[in-house]
């Protein structure tokens, strides 16, 4: 892949070959996950002070990062078995390394749990976690369990994901600066499962879009889950209805990209 | 199960989109990158990325939205209809088309 | 425990406390900071960018073939490593271990990277990496990762720890140590790349002895179970060794026959696990290969309260 030097070069350039071998690379992975958090030991600057938090404030942000690890634990169970399911080595690599980012998503939001005074993090989680999240997590792994490769990333990197970097983006826009930046990160990983997850989906269906028949059924049993349990966020959040972020749009374009609106 | 299937080195039987091809014979222009500070790539390609700052954010003739995970492609020469360019942040191959209002925009090539 | 028995609960607090920040060091910050951001650094595909593989290794057909051969059992055993730990996540009783897996997961998947790359290097066309995979895989290598996959898919935590973790990864920290000792001299590209893994070698045998010792005293019922999975899996790597050292090893040989008519000899004062590799046979290479891998087998089992089963040995 030479030329990089070359003033007149440019990625654009690559053949599509070339480019999936440089970004679904361990490679490519490391490099970027070092940009963002290279000087960030547990997804924020530790010379950053920490809020003080009024109790219910502090209550709040406990909820929502439970909410969180329960998420992002049900990811990483999910993308470590899509590993064996992926049909091709460059797939199975782009997926391992999600797993790596889905274990640093539950570390570093637990660990934020505990900093904030939770001594039994799991307790925490078990008893704030909203049902309909870990119904979608039953949903989900079930896929996985039965060699569903295209339902579990249509599942997972699409809904999940496309989700998840909403209300992300939103909570991090509000939130404290140590949460803050640890969500920044988590958001800069997730930009790359839900595109990996379009992608793949994209050029199945190109081939294949009788599948779409099955991916729809599974769109309307597991929307109303996701968008329950996000919409229970903004609650948690402290907004009103009609102070809700559209969580859908993003969603919904990517829905509609893949065919599957109808 | 559809592992038997495999996406990467199968042919891509896509039809690129109709990209409204402009019949544009001025020389194009170029452009000299610099740091965004856009820190989510490999540091070789991170000048070729920049953060979206929301609406109001006015794109340069070499700049175009990535759909999927609403980062800035950039490219060194002006782009145009019909013009290929990758959003390495989240791994998807894009056609550059023109929007009936004029702008350019990106579409996903599966 | 008795509440009657201060010194018992309080050591036992202890232990659990030092356990908890044991296994902390086992974390996703832990990995960045010693793997990519430590002794990774700098490379590309575990190696110096300005490394290659030696001129006469791509000349010398035989010796060229016996390294694709070598090669492929690596890829195949790394593909196995990859299914068997990113499968083991989601069995996983806690999760610390599924994050260490996860870390795991990903050192699988490098390794895969890089010894297909190591394949290309070797002249193998990328169209051709995976048909060359099927054709050379030795078969027992295959029989050996199918009897831990299976443990894996039936979510067998503890079978599947040992099998891959103590086992597999037990006989991938002797080759490599084994084939790195035998490339430093003439081939720093791949002596680097084994470097690498073999550092990451080291937490995975690690977390296999630490995790696993506490849950066999927890559920002695599955010894019996593990031991026949590790007898098993120790006769299919005997078979593997044995006939690659028949095979490639013969070409190896010849080809070191070659080097040492042009008065070079790079295995010159190298030795491994006592056996001199300038004037060492393959035959006598396989034995000492074998010892070694079975002795660890034996140490590390016993460590955790396994009886190591000595396995049938190979027609």
């Amino acid at each position: 892949m030479g030329g990089a030097d070359d003033e007149a070069w440019e990625p654009h350039l690559l053949e599509e070959d070339d480019f999936l071998r440089e970004v679904q690379s361990f490679s490519f992975w490391f490099e970027a996950v070092e940009g963002y958090l290279e000087d960030r030991p547990m997804g924020f600057d530790p010379d950053l002070t920490d809020t003080h938090f009024e109790p219910a404030e502090r209550e709040q942000l406990i909820t929502l990062l439970a909410n969180y690890c329960v998420g992002e634990t049900a990811a990483l169970e999910a993308s470590s078995g899509l590993v064996r399911l992926a049909a091709n080595n460059r797939s199975q690599i782009f997926m391992a390394t999600q797993a790596a980012d889905e274990a640093r998503h539950v570390e570093v939001f637990r660990r934020r749990l505990a900093a904030l005074g939770v001594s039994d993090v799991d307790e925490v989680i078990a008893t704030r976690a909203n049902p309909a999240l870990i119904e979608f997590r039953r949903h989900l792994l079930a896929f996985v369990d039965e060699g569903q490769w295209d339902l579990a990333v249509f599942a997972q990197n699409v809904l999940l994901e496309t989700m998840e970097d909403t209300v992300f983006r939103f909570h991090q826009s509000t939130a404290d600066p140590v949460t803050a930046q640890i969500l920044e990160g988590v958001v800069a990983d997730e930009r790359r499962h839900l595109g990996f997850g379009e992608n793949d989906l994209g050029r199945r269906l190109a081939r294949d879009p009788a599948r779409r028949h099955d991916l729809a059924q599974v769109r309307m049993d597991l929307d109303p889950l996701v968008l329950n349990s996000f919409e229970a966020t903004y609650r948690d959040l402290g907004l009103r209805r009609d102070e809700f972020p559209d969580l859908g749009r993003s969603y919904l374009e990517a829905v509609e990209r893949l065919g599957l609106d109808t | 199960m559809s592992a038997e299937f495999n996406p990467v080195t199968a042919t891509d039987t896509v039809t690129v989109p109709d990209t409204g091809l402009d019949e544009d014979d001025t020389p194009r222009r170029y452009y000299d990158l610099d740091e965004t500070g856009f820190r989510e790539v490999p540091k070789r390609w991170r000048k070729f990325y920049r953060h979206w700052q929301g609406p109001g954010d006015e794109l340069a003739p070499n700049e175009v939205i990535c759909p999927v995970c609403k980062v800035v492609i950039r490219s060194r020469r002006e782009l145009r209809p019909g013009d290929r360019v990758y959003c390495m942040p989240c791994m998807s191959r894009l056609v550059v088309v023109r929007h009936p209002d004029g702008h350019l925009e990106a579409e996903v090539v599966y | 425990m008795s509440a009657r028995d201060p010194g018992t609960e309080r050591g036992s607090e202890i232990q659990g406390v030092l356990m908890a920040d044991f296994l902390s060091q086992y974390s996703i910050q832990r990995w960045l900071e010693m793997c990519p951001q430590g002794y990774l650094d700098g490379t590309v595909y575990g190696h110096d960018p300005d490394e290659t593989e030696p001129e006469e290794l791509l000349e010398i057909g035989s010796l060229r073939e016996a390294s694709i051969a070598v090669t492929v059992q690596l890829i195949a055993g790394e593909r196995c490593a990859l299914a068997a730990s990113s499968g083991l996540i989601n069995h996983a009783p806690d999760d610390m271990s599924k994050t260490f897996l996860a870390t795991q997961t990903l050192d699988e998947a490098r390794h895969v990277e890089i010894f297909t790359q190591r394949l290309i290097d070797l002249g193998v066309k990328r169209e051709d990496v995976n048909s060359t995979v099927a054709d050379l895989a030795n078969p027992n290598l295959v029989r050996f990762a199918e009897v831990l996959l299976e443990k894996v898919s039936s979510g067998d935590f503890v079978a599947g720890v040992v099998g891959q973790n103590i086992i597999l990864e037990g006989m991938a920290f002797s080759v490599f140590e084994m084939l790195q000792a035998a490339s430093a001299g003439n081939n720093p590209k791949f002596a680097q790349t084994l470097a690498g893994t073999i550092a990451d070698e080291r937490r995975h045998v690690g977390f296999g002895e630490n995790s696993i010792g506490g849950l066999i005293r927890q559920h002695p019922e599955k010894r019996a179970e593990v031991e026949k999975m590790q007898a098993e899996m120790a006769y299919y790597m005997l078979a593997t060794f044995t006939e690659m050292f028949s095979d490639a090893g013969t070409r190896m040989e010849e080809a070191k026959q070659l080097a040492m008519a042009k008065g070079e000899n790079p295995m010159e004062g190298v030795s491994w696990h006592g056996a001199d590799l300038a004037t060492v046979t393959p035959s006598e290479m396989e034995a000492v290969l074998a010892d070694t891998v079975l002795g660890e087998f034996k140490t590390r089992l016993g460590r955790i309260g396994i009886d190591y089963q000595t396995p049938k040995v190979p027609a």
